[in-house]
């Protein structure tokens, strides 16, 4: 392949890169409001908004993978950012050797090689965690996989069209080679060198400024209200995860609703589970035994919260099932009312005596006056810590912000 | 073109442009923010509450309340109950109006029917009590609406539709331990004075075959009330 169309592919491929991250970055980005926005899912830049929160995108997006450093910044650094540092410093030398005519330059070739690799390896690595972690395909992160592998592709195509270049030995370049060639210092490892430090000013550039002028968020830590009446006079409290130690913490949630088991992901991943002695308020959204909503939002909710209910002790097995096999259960269930029931019997056969009893449908709907005596709203998960409430919006991408700072708060 | 004049422009270009995109997204979302501090949008996320169902017209809320206020449960939150005067009093209503007012009820409502000049629950009548309290749902008030057929003298009647009425509180205490139950049950007996049911109400979920007027009128009327006072 000649280099100039090399080099052509490979800004073609930065380009891709550029879009790519922008979009996933800004996106990530755009919930610095704390307010629900939609986001971009398209392997076509500037394709249409996913609104309804169910695409590969919105899942990756809202993951734990999706940013670092979540517990200094509200929802964290996006990783997309870097990534799009990375593309624009790559640009920055294509664009540079191609005015130059320096595409020939091994070293400056060099560095491409290995910049785009490491963006071709994050891309292996993140589309991994995709596939076999989150079990969806993000169609935005396939573009910033396919750019990085079209940059790496049109890099090394340009170390081939080099060798038949008219420099064979990288020490033959002579002082006026190097004043033409204006990414290649003297020496090819000094040129790679800077090369580096120039890479790690426009990565770390970008962070600076997120860091320094994200909202500060610390200041909803504890304003989004309390619990009126947080004691338990109907017994529908369910103790989940460990109760050894921690601060009291009251969790409403839907066993069915996918936020919930992603807020529940989030914690355990977070490790701040561990801080907390949690007690469990069952709110299915499912009008089979809701009366607050008009439609199954989660069918089979009212039946696997019956069967957390049921399994006392064992209510922390119950929930993870249910977080595991919400969608199995939601489906047979929008079909067959009674497929949530055979489904939980066949996985917790002791307790088919007790799901669907008069009893624990008492004690559901107990569970369901709770909510009302303390007028919640209607919405999972929803966490209170010492009776007060971690904001919804600090659910998900926030959570690791906002729930230290809370329990910092509350154990003062 | 030279490479120091292009490298420094190339170079001081390329590095603004991660930040740029930065500090307009965050700046955005800055703005954002603000006005919605400043001008926070109305809630839409529903509050968890009682039920209220489209029957419940103003008419059945305000004998409802009267009913409530005026048998204790409002005031005292404990159930003292309502004797028949009394209800005839405070619900002022002619007590065919007072019956219809609980037609909308038909598939909430269970007619517990004993028999004569007696007040003890039989296997059916616990069964259908129970049918009938377990499927509370969003409803705040359970009316227990006792009655009694035209046998006999007025004052014993009055007794027995009040034994009526206590026999089913009592079950319901001893069955379902919720320590809501007096601040939701509203009791009335109304002997045979007063709102006699008639034999539209044989259609009705009933405790036994039986069903003629007299047979109605010896029973106790249980049923959620899904409105919000």
């Amino acid at each position: 392949m000649r280099p100039r169309i090399a080099l052509l592919l490979f800004l073609l491929g930065t380009l891709g890169g550029i879009v790519f991250c922008a979009i996933s970055a800004g996106d990530f980005a755009q919930h610095l409001d704390r307010q629900v926005h939609s986001i971009h899912c398209s392997i076509l830049p500037g394709g249409a908004a996913d609104i309804t929160g169910s695409s590969g995108c919105h899942v990756a997006l809202m993951s734990p993978y999706a940013s670092f450093f979540d517990g200094w910044v509200w929802g964290g650094i996006p990783v997309a950012l870097p990534g799009l540092a990375l593309f624009v410093f790559l640009a920055y030398r294509g664009v540079g050797m191609w005015l130059t005519g320096t595409q020939h330059n091994r070293a400056a070739i060099a560095l491409l090689i290995v910049m785009s690799g490491i963006a071709a390896l994050t891309s292996v690595v993140m589309g991994g965690i995709a596939l076999f972690a989150l079990e969806t395909l993000c169609k935005t992160c396939i573009g910033i996989y396919l750019s990085s592998f079209l940059c790496l592709g049109a890099a090394l195509a340009l170390l081939v069209g080099a060798g038949r270049d008219r420099y064979e030995d990288l020490a033959e370049i002579d002082e006026d080679d190097a004043v033409t060639m204006p990414f290649a210092a003297p020496h090819p490892v000094l040129h790679i060198l800077v090369g580096f430090a120039e890479s790690a000013v426009f990565v770390a550039l970008p962070l600076l400024v997120y860091v320094l002028f994200a909202p500060d968020h610390g200041r909803f830590a504890g304003a989004c209200g309390t619990l009126d009446k947080p004691d338990d006079p109907y017994g529908v409290h369910v103790p989940i995860g460990q109760q050894t130690a921690g601060v009291d913490a009251i969790e409403v949630f839907d066993p069915l609703c996918p936020a919930c088991a992603g807020f529940e992901r989030r914690l355990v991943s977070s490790g701040l589970a561990a801080r907390l002695k949690r007690k469990a308020v069952m709110f299915p959204l499912d009008n089979a035994c809701n009366w607050m909503i008009s439609s199954a939002l989660h069918p089979g909710a009212c039946t696997v919260s019956e069967a957390v209910l049921c399994a006392g002790d064992q209510a922390d097995a119950v929930v993870h099932w249910a977080f595991e096999n919400q969608e199995a259960v939601r489906a047979a269930s929008a079909d067959d009312p009674g497929a949530a029931k055979k489904m939980v019997v066949a996985a917790f056969p002791g307790l088919a005596r007790c799901v669907g009893s008069a009893d624990v449908r008492a004690r559901l709907n107990r569970s369901l006056r709770w909510t009302v005596r303390n007028k919640l709203q209607v919405l999972t998960p929803q966490l209170y810590v010492n009776g007060v409430k971690l904001c919804d919006e600090d659910t998900d991408l926030g959570l690791n912000f906002a729930l230290p700072r809370l329990l910092n708060r509350e154990t003062l | 073109m030279s490479a120091a004049l292009l490298r420094m422009p190339l170079f001081a270009l390329g590095v603004l442009v991660a930040p740029a995109f930065v500090v307009s997204w965050i700046y955005g979302a800055r703005a954002r923010l603000d006005v919605a501090e400043m001008d926070p949008v109305e809630q839409e996320v529903a509050i968890a509450a009682a039920s209220d169902e489209g029957y419940c017209s103003a008419n059945l809320k305000k004998v409802l309340r009267r009913v409530l206020q005026s048998c204790g449960l409002l005031s005292s939150g404990d159930v003292r109950g309502c004797q028949p005067l009394e209800v005839r009093n405070v619900a002022t209503l002619h007590g065919d109006d007072f019956n219809a007012l609980f037609l909308p009820l038909q598939d909430r409502a269970g007619i517990l029917q004993f028999d004569s000049a007696d007040a003890e629950l039989d296997a059916d009548d616990r069964q259908l009590l129970s049918d009938v309290f377990t499927d509370q749902r969003g409803a705040s008030y359970f009316f227990v609406v006792a009655r009694s057929s035209p046998e006999g003298t007025e004052a014993f009647n009055r007794q027995l539709s009040e034994k009526r009425g206590k026999a089913v509180l009592e079950h319901l205490r001893a069955t379902f331990p919720d320590p809501d139950l007096d601040k939701e049950v509203g009791l009335l007996w109304l002997g045979e004075e007063y709102a006699q049911l008639q034999e539209d109400f044989c259609a009705w979920n009933r405790s036994s075959e039986e069903c003629s007027v007299t047979d109605l009128n010896r029973s106790a009327f249980v049923a959620w009330i899904d409105c919000r006072l």
